[in-house]
């Protein structure tokens, strides 16, 4: 069953059409990319999702119930968690009172202990560094921190913008492999990413975005591809 | 020493800090809104006028102490959201400047219905004021009040930490305060956070009211404006991006104004208001963020 | 911009306060003051509008230099026998010094402007939220001190004693005045600088911009407006400092944002809009016919219905009742 239906997607900041007619569709157990140039409209469509993006015409579904018109708070309550561009961390609280920020959005507070033990495991490190000030954390550290914050609300998608950005080759890879290891779970995962090649290679499929169209799909196989990717990036 | 210069005696002291701890509370309600909100609310003073209109009321209508108390807590809370839904919610998203202004727009217009209902000679609050009479403590008159003020306003902050530090709903109001767009892309629920805010800012106003009532019975339209203003300056003085500074801000205007208020002669006395915001300019020129702050955050983006 | 639309820009605001000066010749003796005071209230918002509408910073500290200008223009016009009734404290050189009305006002613009530069010296480097405070301040201070420094003026008296030159002639000259230094300077160089730093100040100053000096300017032009308005505010009516202080400024940030805070027309037609209900309530309070039956509202409803108007505003249209444009004719689209 498909849960997560984005369909004829149009974002608009005033005058300015971030995002134009963008349709896709994730599936549970299934990470689909979306990678595109700086400004290609990306982090727009997550926020369109999440509801803190205006969206001008097209919809949004989650397991059939349109989500267009909702507030964040109750996107995010409805099951759809998103680890934000830049992390978005609270530095000045812990990293425990961070995790437990991502408790608002869960659907019912019961197994809440459970959720934060499997992000945990997930993550060790943040587990090690819980009574720290989130702020205190490397990059890498803040970025796990940010994927454990959103799973510990047990969303049913998880929504990802560029969460290697910045980040050291030996950590993307930690990163990455949690994600292969999410998808696992069942999970239905949307990651926008740049690094395209490494994206086209984890993904089950991914669609790259330029000035907010949808320019091509691209499968596993065509990671290998270099010349294909490149033409999906200059064209 | 210092207190000898100038010439200030215990009971001056005294009630010098428990105007700075009044002026505390009224801090840390300003500061909680602006938190959430960013948003000064320049009609916090018209909060604490009606729940001294109710306590005044109250002892008209020789409604025992406890009762005015609780009349005095339910006015001032149902005009906390009152004012919350029809001003705050629709000016959530314009400018600082805009709220500001509006702010003082509601200020004024609570203060003009006052002015209408109840009019322009005051009533009085008189239940408490068993409060005022002095206490002997080894050898030195210190007013009730002063002694009551400084616990209540201990006890008040005491528990506004608590909430902060350790309820759920404490700890998504503080990250809302930082960051308010992403804690609801987490599914911290605004309305929750903000009503939470206001309420537990209109709970200190209410606290408030009941303490200035016992050092000044006379309730007029204008009520606590006065209090407000200067508190303002005391908050953004401290730095209003954060709770601990605004409160210190609070309390330093207080406990100033007090000081000076006691301690200078008459014919200085009457240039106090004078002497504390030529302060307040000369601070603010120096540390425009705040004097209880870090150097780099900057207040606001106006 | 084509000339016919700029003249019309300045025109239309001028237009307006003839036709209240004309208007008011039309009504009773009684009635008339209720015009004067709409047209210096004009002045004096058009001064707000120069620095805030310009700018984009707020302050609560503009009614400072209109009471200043005010206690200049009185001091210096009460005749000098009957200073020592009202003002027995007035330093020497002030006491036996009268000037006549004309330069009584040009002194009160002098004051406001040179008061002005002092307070924004210092006060030009803040912005947002401690400006606004700080300029509180200069109000605070400058309220306290005339009320309780009895060396220039009569402290906590009424200023009684002003020759009450201010009429219909005054008042809409002193508008028009005040209306036409503020198109040429946001016409200028200047003015057209400080606009470019109010949308964005960052961009501003990249360019080039100084923002201080650009602001400093228009506080002080404003400054000088203020106290011009003062001057005619004082020779007007029998005042004191409470009607200098915090009522002036909350009923005059209030017409300049109803009006619509970024434009001259807004200010003017703020100012004027504002003035008219006011004045219809305040005659409402003593009793007014209207439509046969008699209105008599209670004491202090002009407050409470100026403060609902202002809310509601800044709540519904928060860009004011212009949206905060220039007066545009209406356009005729060609085919
Ligand atoms: N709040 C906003 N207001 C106005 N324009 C915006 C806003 N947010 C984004 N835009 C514009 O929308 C377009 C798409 O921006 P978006 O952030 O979605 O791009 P992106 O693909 O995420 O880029 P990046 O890789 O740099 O993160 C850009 O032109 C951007 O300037
Ligand atoms: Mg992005």
């Amino acid at each position: 069953m498909t849960v997560l239906v984005v369909e004829n997607l149009e974002v608009r900041y005033g005058a300015v059409r971030a995002v134009r007619g963008l349709s896709l569709t994730v599936e549970p157990g299934e990470i689909v990319g979306l990678i595109g140039p700086n400004g290609a409209g990306k982090s727009s469509t997550l926020h369109a999702i999440m509801g803190a993006a205006p969206v001008a015409a097209g919809d949004v579904r989650l397991a059939g119930a349109s989500l267009v018109g909702r507030k964040p708070e109750d996107v995010a309550r409805s099951g759809i968690a998103l680890v934000p561009e830049g992390r978005r961390i609270f530095g000045e609280l812990s990293v425990e009172e961070n995790l437990r920020l991502g408790l608002a959005g869960r659907r019912s507070q019961a197994g809440a202990d459970d959720a934060v033990e499997r992000a945990y495991e997930l993550f060790p490190i943040v587990r090690d560094f819980r009574r720290r000030t989130a702020g205190a954390l490397s990059g890498g550290q803040q970025q796990q921190l940010a994927i454990a914050r959103a799973l510990v609300a047990e969303p049913d998608v998880l929504l990802l913008d560029e969460p290697s950005l910045g980040l050291a080759p030996r950590i993307v890879d930690v990163v990455f492999d949690a994600l292969a290891a999410i998808r696992e779970s069942g999970l239905a995962v949307l990651l926008v990413e740049q690094r395209a090649q490494r994206t086209v290679a984890l993904a089950d499929r991914c669609h790259v975005l330029s000035n907010g169209e949808l320019r091509l799909t691209l499968d596993r196989d065509d990671a290998a591809d270099t010349e294909k990717l490149v033409a999906a990036y200059f064209s | 020493m210092i207190l000898g210069i100038l010439n200030v005696d215990w009971q001056t002291l005294a009630d010098a800090l428990a105007l700075g701890a009044v002026y505390a509370l009224m801090a840390v309600g300003i500061g909680l809104v602006f938190g959430v909100l960013r948003l000064v609310n320049f009609a916090y003073g018209q909060l604490v006028m009606a729940g001294a209109y109710a306590l005044a009321f109250a002892s008209q209508w020789n409604w025992p102490r406890w009762a005015g108390i609780l009349l005095c807590f339910a006015i001032v809370l149902a005009l906390s959201l009152v004012m919350d839904r029809l001003v705050f919610r629709p000016l959530r998203t314009q400018s600082p400047a805009v709220m500001l202004v509006a702010t003082f727009a509601v200020a004024f217009l609570l203060q003009s219905v006052a002015l209408l209902w109840f009019g322009p000679l005051g009533k009085i609050a008189s239940s408490l004021a068993p409060l005022n009479r002095p206490v002997v403590i080894s050898g030195v008159d210190i007013r009730k009040i002063a002694i009551v003020a400084v616990v209540v306003a201990v006890l008040c902050l005491v528990a506004v930490q608590l909430l902060l530090a350790r309820t759920t709903v404490g700890l998504q109001m503080r990250a809302a305060a930082m960051d308010f767009r992403t804690a609801r892309m987490l599914g911290v629920r605004a309305n929750r956070v903000i009503g939470g805010a206001v309420l537990i800012s209109g709970a200190l106003a209410a606290v408030v009211a009941i303490m200035l009532t016992v050092q000044t019975p006379l309730v007029t339209p204008d009520f606590a404006l006065r209090d407000t203003i200067v508190v303002l300056a005391g908050v953004v003085l401290g730095g209003l991006n954060r709770l601990v500074p605004a409160t210190l801000g609070g309390f330093a205007i207080g406990f100033a104004s007090g000081l000076l208020g006691g301690a200078l002669p008459t014919t200085q006395s009457q240039y106090l208001p004078s002497i504390l915001f030529a302060a307040v300019i000369l601070v603010l020129l120096i540390r425009p963020n705040g004097l209880f702050t870090r150097g780099r955050e900057s207040l606001e983006r106006v | 911009m084509r000339r016919p639309a700029l003249l019309a820009q300045l025109a239309a605001p001028c237009a307006l306060v003839v036709a209240v000066a004309l208007l008011g010749t039309l009504v009773s003796r009684s009635s008339e003051g209720y015009f004067v005071d709409s047209l210096v209230k004009v002045a004096i918002v058009v001064a707000l509008y120069v620095f805030i509408g310009n700018s984009g910073v707020l302050s609560f500290g503009h009614v400072s230099f209109v009471a200043l200008g005010a206690w200049t223009a009185g001091v210096l016009s009460v005749p000098t026998a009957e200073k020592p009734a009202i003002m027995p404290n007035l330093a020497h050189f002030l006491r036996g010094t009268t000037v006549g009305n004309v330069p009584s006002l040009l002194l009160a613009a002098l004051a406001g402007g040179v008061f002005a530069l002092v307070v924004g010296l210092a006060l030009m480097r803040l912005s947002g939220l401690a400006a606004g405070i700080a300029t509180f301040g200069v109000l605070e201070i400058t309220h306290n001190v005339l009320r309780y420094y009895e060396k220039i003026g009569p402290g906590l008296n009424t200023f009684s004693s002003v020759p009450e030159t201010t009429g219909l002639w005054q008042a809409s000259i002193g508008a028009l005045i005040a209306i036409g230094v503020a198109f040429a300077y946001q016409r200028s160089r200047f003015g057209r600088m400080l606009r470019a730093t109010r949308e964005d100040a960052p961009a501003a100053s990249a360019v080039g911009i100084s923002v201080y000096r650009q602001r400093l300017g228009a506080f002080v032009l404003s400054g000088v407006l203020a106290g011009l308005a003062g001057g005619l505010y004082v020779h007007l009516l029998p005042m004191n400092t409470e009607s200098l202080y915090l009522d002036l400024t909350f009923v005059t940030l209030a017409m300049l944002v109803v009006g619509g805070a970024t434009s001259l027309w807004g200010a003017v037609v703020g100012a004027l809009a504002v003035s008219a209900l006011d004045s219809f309530l305040a005659q409402a309070e003593n009793g007014v016919k209207v439509f046969g039956g008699t209105l008599d509202l209670p004491a202090g409803t002009r407050l409470v219905v100026v403060g609902v108007l202002m809310a509601l505003v800044l709540i519904l249209r928060p860009a004011g009742l212009t949206g905060g444009r220039e007066f545009s004719l209406p356009r005729w689209r060609r085919p």
